[in-house]
């Protein structure tokens, strides 16, 4: 069976993306030198390359594109909608919005030395505020134009306001810069600091989904349906919402807006392996850590100062017109 | 005769008015009234599928607060709408009526043939016309196994041998002591059932026998329409 190559198959690509993002970068390595870095051998310059700089750059990705893979399968389940992701429905803008509210008030405020523990939290307030304005704008099961439109009306109200502290800080240069950061997304300088920050709590996230694929193949297939059939819908939406939306929060918090993860693995890997949600929650996941691995990958490897927000745009737009295009 | 359902004083704002009705085991029903009389809304009212004023008490026991799995082991809904946004195979929506059975698979497979989808089991939902679509969410619900079976218009889209063969089933289920309750359209169908429901404007208007219920004056001030009932128009449920 196809299925049963999945999980082998989704991991030795992780596996692979990820000792890649430790060995590339301005100062290439062997896969021998990384491997002996990483158990505390190695010479001094190696370790410190693969030990403080590499790999928490390549966990912190792993877990953003986990977040958003996953993000992105509930979206679609709780919208009923294949056309659903944090990106497109403006989730991903409120987690940018809070964050660069922060990041734009530190000058003001003195904040700065609060601001890496602040931007989580922001970015977490911010994405609820949006998920609430979409759940208002386009009711459950809403079609794809009511529910993309909404996404875009969001999308351009939260992109003003963050435009707004844009300018706003045009004098500061180096929080304009840290803001145009987050606008573009990417992985550059991540510390253990943003690892603790985001990966455990996106683990935990993870984990919480995954016994709720079951219920999620109801709910995708109708609310009142999924109801009489013996699931607890009420409860089972404010899980998914909660979830999705902290995930979506936390990747935006660590690594910017990054477009298109979302919608474009779950709907590659629902492509390949069809839409049982306890299988397309935790391929997702993976799948969507191997992804931005490796779109980081593409970053650093090109020397135009690509950034990760515009190489999974550059990917995931295309990839949504031919899947508007294509019949269903 | 104990009640299967109890429905007391069901109201919802602007499309139901304190409905009662109770509904016996090995009952055959059927519901019947104008467009927008509230034939859907009450179905869903009995299944606890909206807020609803009022009461359902399943064998005395109230409706809502039954937890949510066990209310599916006694009670199947089919709703009017059956759109499937996502290409699970149909032998996997139907095994989802398996759901509150902790997904055991019984009855799956005689679900399938029982709605003549054997040979659809492997395609994707969303690749099924109107009618074929109609019967997948039929054998779902039949494989919940809830003796309590709430059909919302089952075969307004079904061809009339499919359309005749859900009645059958119907009567079956009934016969091994279900209580179905259909809504539809076709008054000449509605004669065959047990029990007529008639509904106008939200109100329960006509409830008994199909002969007592179903009479000229009343399809005249339901319907607007002049009827007179021939017995021998009447279809009968071929036997198989």
């Amino acid at each position: 069976m196809r299925t049963r190559l999945a999980i082998p198959v989704l991991v030795a690509l992780l596996v692979l993306a990820f000792l890649a993002s430790l060995a590339f970068g301005e100062l290439r390595l062997s896969y021998a030198q990384v491997l002996s870095a990483l158990m505390g051998g190695g010479d001094d310059i190696a370790r410190t390359v693969v030990r403080d700089f590499r790999l928490p750059r390549a966990l912190v990705g792993m877990a953003a594109g986990a977040a958003l893979g996953a993000s992105g399968v509930v979206m679609q389940a709780f919208f009923r909608n294949p056309l659903a992701s944090p990106g497109l429905l403006g989730v991903s803008s409120g987690g940018a919005l809070g964050a660069v509210a922060v990041l734009a008030l530190a000058p003001a405020t003195g904040f700065a030395a609060a601001t890496l523990w602040a931007l989580p939290v922001a970015s977490v307030l911010g994405a609820f505020g949006a998920t609430g304005a979409v759940l208002m704008l386009a009711q459950r099961g809403a079609g794809t134009e009511r529910l993309l439109l909404s996404g875009v009306a969001l999308n351009a109200l939260l992109g003003a306001g963050t435009s707004f502290l844009l300018t706003t800080t045009a004098g500061h240069f180096e929080v304009n810069a840290q803001i145009l950061f987050w606008l573009m997304g990417g992985l550059e300088s991540r510390s253990w600091e943003h690892v603790w920050m985001g990966v455990p709590a996106i683990l935990a996230g993870c984990l919480l989904l995954l016994p709720l694929g079951r219920a999620m193949d109801l709910l995708s297939l109708g609310e009142q349906s999924a109801q009489s059939l013996g699931v607890d819908v009420r409860r089972l939406r404010r899980q998914l919402i909660v979830l999705s939306t902290v995930l979506t929060a936390l990747a935006t918090a660590v690594g910017g807006i990054i477009g298109f993860v979302g919608l474009v693995v779950p709907h590659m890997l629902r492509i390949a392996f069809g839409p049982d949600h306890r299988r397309l929650l935790p391929y997702s996941m993976l799948g969507g850590a191997a992804f931005l691995l490796a779109c980081d990958l593409v970053t650093r490897t090109f020397p135009l100062g690509l950034r990760l927000g515009v190489v999974t745009s550059l990917i995931g737009g295309p990839f949504f017109l031919w899947l508007l295009r294509r019949p269903r | 005769m104990s009640a299967a359902l109890h429905a007391a004083d069901l109201s919802v704002p602007g499309r139901l008015e304190a409905v009662s009705l109770d509904l016996g085991p090995g009952e055959l029903v059927a519901m019947v009234g104008p467009n927008g009389a509230g034939k859907s809304t009450l179905i869903q009212a009995l299944a606890g599928l909206l807020p609803a004023h009022g009461t359902v008490q399943w064998n005395g026991q109230s409706l809502s607060h039954i937890p949510a799995a066990e209310r599916a082991r006694k009670l199947a809904w089919v709703g009017q709408e059956a759109h499937f946004e996502f290409a699970f195979p149909v032998r996997e929506v139907v095994a989802q009526g398996r759901f509150a059975w902790g997904d055991d698979l019984t009855g799956v497979a005689e679900a399938l043939a029982e709605l003549d989808l054997t040979f659809l089991a492997d395609r994707p939902a969303t690749r099924l016309s109107g009618g074929e679509r109609h019967r997948v969410g039929l054998a779902r619900a039949l494989a919940t196994q809830a003796p309590i079976q709430l059909w919302d218009e089952p075969v307004a889209q079904l061809d009339v041998r499919h359309a005749l063969e859900v009645m059958r089933l119907a009567r079956r289920l009934v016969d091994g002591g279900a209580t179905v309750v259909v809504s539809l359209h076709d008054l000449r169908a509605a004669y065959r059932f047990d029990r007529v429901l008639v509904l106008d404007q939200g109100h329960l208007v006509g409830n008994g026998r199909p002969h007592e219920v179903l009479t000229a004056a009343l399809i005249r001030q339901v319907f607007r329409v002049e009827a007179t009932f021939v017995e021998s128009l009447v279809p009968e449920l071929p036997e198989m």
